[in-house]
């Protein structure tokens, strides 16, 4: 008997068909995940039957016998009301800012028509979903409360009231990876104990094999593949998904051996300090890392890894010369580097940030965007020098020439990131540092991004810094690793000892999470 | 855009209207026209008709818009330049500087700046310099802060950073990334400032405080049409609906321009 | 919480220190003076006059002077109103004011709110293009205008209220407060009525919007508990704008309906440099911005707690 059931279902929104026949079918306690890029239409496809998004649906969605199709925004609300549970991808925007965790349980555990819990219940309730301290945790805002703990209130809410359907749009997502894992394991335990059907909507192909028990495959609002979640693990066999499960890294693949053997020490962190002030008169100072000391040597390239908070992007910018430096140095080939960097030092090392499209001025053309450095770091060139080497730059990171005279506006995620590499090349630096350089890309995409940054590594023997949360990805081309952990590394050594034998505790809960 | 089109037209037609309509009409604003005192419309080459002193109401109302027009955007002019230059330094700068730039705004904020510049008009005398320097001083807060608002997000964008990173000195990043990026929103809130100091003017002309004879501005053609307003309410009415118009106009166009860039 | 309060308190004293020392110099530097009518005095009563109100005293122990009393309540004489001490004449007119202004802003929100909210409901439909058309108009007609127009209209042609003055007490003829407090109230309501309604289109669009939605809500508890908290956002910041636009509006209400109240004396003070009637308005008037603001912030913090951290 199935819990719910969609049968050749499709999506319209403003007369375009964004989603075309998916059938699939949760048994009560079964896990059913829809996997794909963004775009494809999974969200689409787990929240439109129930109206929660712009479209309708066409053909039919049966959730316990009762058809969703014929029903109005009332007969929806309805059913979400009492039969339905919602877990969203960003808790911090997902949550009303200005009600408490306990505002919050409650209302979700009185949305059908239950009686008022009382504090020992709301206890409980979050006691369920693992999260520590939860007494105090019931006065604080969403705000007040880390990415992780937000999730677990998120999940508190949406089964509060005994749904028999959970649906879980991407809920790990947002998450540092060592969190997602226990997030995961928390839902997979909840639909166990309590017998509800789960629909999950996810890219994180990882964990599907462990937590789902079916996947579907979407690419293009369109099901290509379908069948038991581990065997098209395993042995995905539409090319969409194969080259879906190529793009994860995972820790399970072998480590490059083809990496550039590196050279003597180029920078240098010793004893780096970063402190900061607290804001008014009333907040205390911060620090954000804590005698830190980190080595990259010519052509190498070093992870730094560790969570949301842990201090790498600070450790990044102050190597960058971007960020402050408190106590300790940063060393360039032995000598110290100054608070304010000469030209020359600068040209040296260059950043690559995150987000690819806040990193472009959105007002300026690529080829000034890429020529920029030269113009205050090469001033012995003419503009006909500068030219030829933003082409230059532009045929290193595989953009096509034409792409010159658009804006970031015209430019696809992974090609503004191409930009910002090139612009960060162009001046022929020692070093990059990249900070989690690819997170903000779709997974295929990253994959591309990755593949070139090995390549630039592997021609030019550039140094690269590599900031990220994700160490599979890191695997896949560093030569060593640093774990970062509340401003401290609690861990460094060489890529493939420390997945091996990883020591801190920190250290563990990440390649458990890859 | 189109929202914007309507509007913007009509502040258009209306300036022109304002500059050119003197240069062809027989009769100045101040000439007083002893046959016809309190003309019905179009008697005499009168289109308005004429006021209490036998002056050509549309001459004056022409003369009045220009003015009033002219102390508005220089006020805004001014209150810009201050606003937005003040703006980018507390919001570059950041830290104690911004803190000490801001609080300085909140305190002159609170103080009511309105009676300040009464006060100003009463003792310095009645100079139409005074006038609009007084008023710019009075809306460069807001920009200000609108401005210090923006360039606080831009200053920590990533591609501000790059631009560090490339070498780029500190006043060649504020010239060609931040404030092309800030135009925008100046502009839309120069825009929305008009209205309010077209209000202002109009204020102090209710007091007797604002643009001085021989000159008119629309503010003292309302006053004169309000007082006189059982009598001739056609001397109340037309000044009076050019300047709400204007008004409502600008407000749509700047509004308009804010949702756009902000 | 108390470090706001304690932070603007602490804001406050070098800005109302400004305050008075920045009228107090315009006041003193300026040509003219209160003794300046349209009869000259002679020489001796003249200099009579100015030993008695301190006006041949050195510049600093005048200001000095005017400090110490300041701090006592002790504004000393009008020097225009010569039967009065200005800490009477604001005593008898404050209440007007206040009156006035409170009842203005109160009916100015119970408009703007409800036409906002109204508007913001159906973003786009024509109950939102119409009273945002409105609203934008009412911001742009001046209260001067306004004001006799309503006069001319009801008072004189129709006859239904009266034009004028207060009648006997303060509240005792609440028909001569509805035109002031109406020609008052309509432009402030306009700009809450399009702040109301931005702020209420913009927290619907939030996300977790969606998760009330997705728990079952019907629109009124999502409206209620889930936004109107943030919609009320832009309208709390506008109450310290909000407080300096009522007053100076109040000056004309005041003059154009002949009520006794305080923005009519600070006009015929600046005019005729009455100094300490000025000063003291002036000061009173920062004092009770700088309350405005205050409550404002309080409020925010209500509205939005992640700006308490």
């Amino acid at each position: 008997m199935s819990l719910y059931r969609l049968d050749a279902m499709g999506v319209t929104i403003d007369g375009r068909d964004l989603v075309r026949g998916v059938s699939l079918e949760i048994a009560p306690g079964e896990c059913v995940a829809l996997a794909g890029a963004s775009g494809s239409g999974k969200s689409l496809t787990s929240l439109t039957p129930f109206g929660l998004s712009a479209g309708t649906i066409t053909g039919s969605a049966v959730l316990e016998g009762q058809d969703l199709a014929g029903l109005d925004e009332a007969g929806l609300r309805r059913v979400r009301r009492a039969s339905v549970g919602f877990v969203f991808q960003q808790p911090l925007t997902a949550l009303t800012p200005h009600r408490t965790a306990a505002q919050h349980l409650t209302e979700s555990a009185m949305q059908a028509g239950g009686a008022r819990p009382d504090r020992n219940t709301l206890v409980a309730m979050l006691d369920a979903v693992g999260l520590a301290d939860p007494a105090i945790r019931l006065r604080r805002y969403p705000h007040q409360l880390s990415g992780g703990e937000r999730q677990r209130l998120m999940i508190a809410c949406a089964i509060a009231h005994g749904p028999r359907l959970l649906i879980a749009d991407e809920p790990v997502s947002a998450l540092d990876a060592h969190l997602r894992a226990e997030i995961m394991a928390l839902l997979t335990r909840l639909r166990r104990e309590t017998g509800m059907g789960l629909l999950l909507v996810s890219h994180d192909l990882a964990s599907l094999e462990h937590h789902a028990d079916r996947v579907l495959v979407m690419q293009g609002g369109q099901v290509v593949e379908a069948g038991a979640a581990q065997a098209i693990a395993r042995a995905p066999q539409h090319a969409y998904s194969q080259a879906l499960w190529a793009a994860t890294p995972s820790l399970k693949a072998a480590l490059p051996d083809d990496l550039h053997v590196p050279g003597a020490p180029l920078v240098e962190a010793q004893d780096l300090t970063v402190r900061f002030a607290g804001n008014g008169l009333f907040t205390r100072p911060v620090t954000a890392v804590d005698a830190v000391d980190l080595t990259v040597h010519q052509g190498e390239a070093v992870a730094l890894i560790g969570g949301s908070g842990s201090g790498k992007s600070t450790i990044g910018r102050a190597i960058a010369g971007l960020g402050p430096v408190s106590a300790g140095a940063v060393l360039w080939n032995g000598a110290r580097l100054p608070a304010r960097r000469s030209l020359e030092q600068r040209r040296m090392i260059q950043p690559v940030f995150q987000d690819p499209v806040a990193s472009l001025d959105p007002r300026w053309r690529v080829s000034d965007i890429i020529a920029e450095p030269l113009v205050h770091l090469r001033p012995d060139l003419t503009s006909w020098g500068r030219a030829g080497l933003v082409k230059k730059a532009l045929q290193m990171v595989e953009l096509d020439g034409a792409l010159a005279d658009r804006t970031p506006a015209g430019l696809s995620g992974g090609q503004a990131q191409r930009v910002a590499i090139a612009r960060a090349l162009v001046a022929e630096p020692q070093m990059l540092v990249l900070d989690e350089a690819t997170s903000a890309l779709d997974p295929l995409v990253a994959v591309q991004i990755v593949a070139l940054l090995k390549r630039l590594q592997r021609d030019q023997g550039i140094a690269m810094l590599v900031i990220t949360h994700d160490l599979a990805l890191a695997a896949q081309f560093c030569h060593r690793a640093a774990v970062l952990d509340s401003g401290r590394i609690v861990e460094q050594g060489p890529m493939a000892q420390l997945i091996a034998e990883p020591q801190a505790a920190m250290t563990r809960k990440l390649v458990a999470a890859s | 855009m189109k929202r914007i089109a309507l509007p913007a037209a009509i502040v258009a037609l209306i300036a022109l209207a304002a500059l050119v309509l003197p240069m062809l009409l027989p009769w100045s604003h101040d000439a007083i026209d002893w046959d016809h005192v309190r003309a019905a419309p179009a008697t005499a080459g009168h289109w308005l008709g004429t006021d209490e002193l036998g002056r050509d109401r549309l001459a004056r109302l022409a003369v009045a818009t220009r003015i009033t027009l002219a102390v508005a955007l220089a006020a805004a002019l001014v209150s810009m330049l201050v606003g937005v230059g003040w703006g980018m330094i507390a919001g570059w700068a950041g830290g104690r500087t911004d803190e000490l730039m801001m609080r300085i705004v909140d305190a002159l904020y609170a103080l009511p700046f309105m009676f300040i510049v009464i006060v100003l008009m009463v003792v310095f005398g009645r100079s139409i310099l005074l006038v609009f320097v007084g008023i710019g001083l009075v809306e460069w807060l807001t920009m200000a802060r609108i401005v210090r608002g923006q360039v606080m997000t831009l200053r920590h964008r990533p591609f501000v950073l790059a631009a560090e990173a490339s070498g780029a000195p500190v006043r060649v990043i504020l010239a060609r990334h931040i404030l092309p990026n800030i135009a925008g929103v100046a502009l839309a809130y120069l825009t929305l400032n008009l209205p309010g100091i077209i209000m202002i003017e109009s204020f102090l002309s209710f007091l007797g405080l604002g643009v001085q004879e021989p000159l008119t501005s629309l503010g003292i053609l309302v006053k004169e049409g309000a007082d006189d307003m059982d009598v001739a309410p056609m001397g109340l009415q037309v000044p009076g609906g050019v300047m709400v118009t204007l008004l409502v106009c600008l407000t749509l166009v700047g509004e308009r321009l804010r949702d756009r860039f902000a | 919480m108390r470090a706001l309060v304690l932070r603007r308190l602490l804001t406050a004293i070098p800005t109302l220190l400004l305050v008075l020392l920045a009228s107090f110099a315009l006041m003193r530097f300026a040509p003219g003076g209160p003794f300046d009518g349209e009869r000259p005095l002679a020489p001796e009563t003249r200099a009579a006059l100015e030993a008695a109100y301190g006006l041949n005293l050195p510049m600093g122990e005048q200001f000095a002077l005017f400090l110490q009393r300041t701090l006592t309540g002790d504004f000393g004489p009008s020097l225009v109103y010569r039967d009065f001490t200005v800490t009477q004449l604001i005593a008898d007119s404050l209440p007007v004011s206040l009156t006035l202004g409170g009842l203005a802003i109160l009916l100015a929100l119970v408009l703007g709110l409800a036409a906002g909210m109204v508007a913001a409901l159906r973003p786009g439909g024509w109950a939102d293009e119409t009273l945002m058309l409105v609203a934008t108009i009412v911001t742009a007609l001046p209260s001067f205008v306004t004001g006799p127009l309503l006069a001319l209209i009801f008072g004189l042609w129709l006859g239904l209220l009266p034009v004028g003055g207060l009648g006997d007490g303060l509240l005792s003829a609440p028909q001569y407060w509805i035109m002031p407090v109406i020609a008052l109230a309509l432009p402030v309501a306009g700009a809450i009525a399009k702040l109301a309604r931005a702020g209420l289109a913009a927290a619907l669009a939030q996300e977790h919007i969606r998760t009330a939605r997705a728990r079952g809500l019907g629109t009124g508890a999502i409206i209620a508990r889930h936004a109107l908290r943030p919609a009320l956002v832009p309208v709390v910041s506008y109450l310290g704008p909000a407080a300096a636009g009522l007053l100076t509006g109040a000056v004309v209400i005041e003059t154009v309906f002949a009520l006794p109240g305080l923005g009519r004396y600070f006009v015929q003070g600046a005019l005729n440099r009455d100094y300490p009637l000025i000063m003291a308005v002036i000061l009173l008037y920062a004092a009770l911005i700088i309350a405005f603001n205050l409550i404002a912030d309080l409020l925010y913090g209500w509205l939005d707690p992640r700006s308490r951290a």
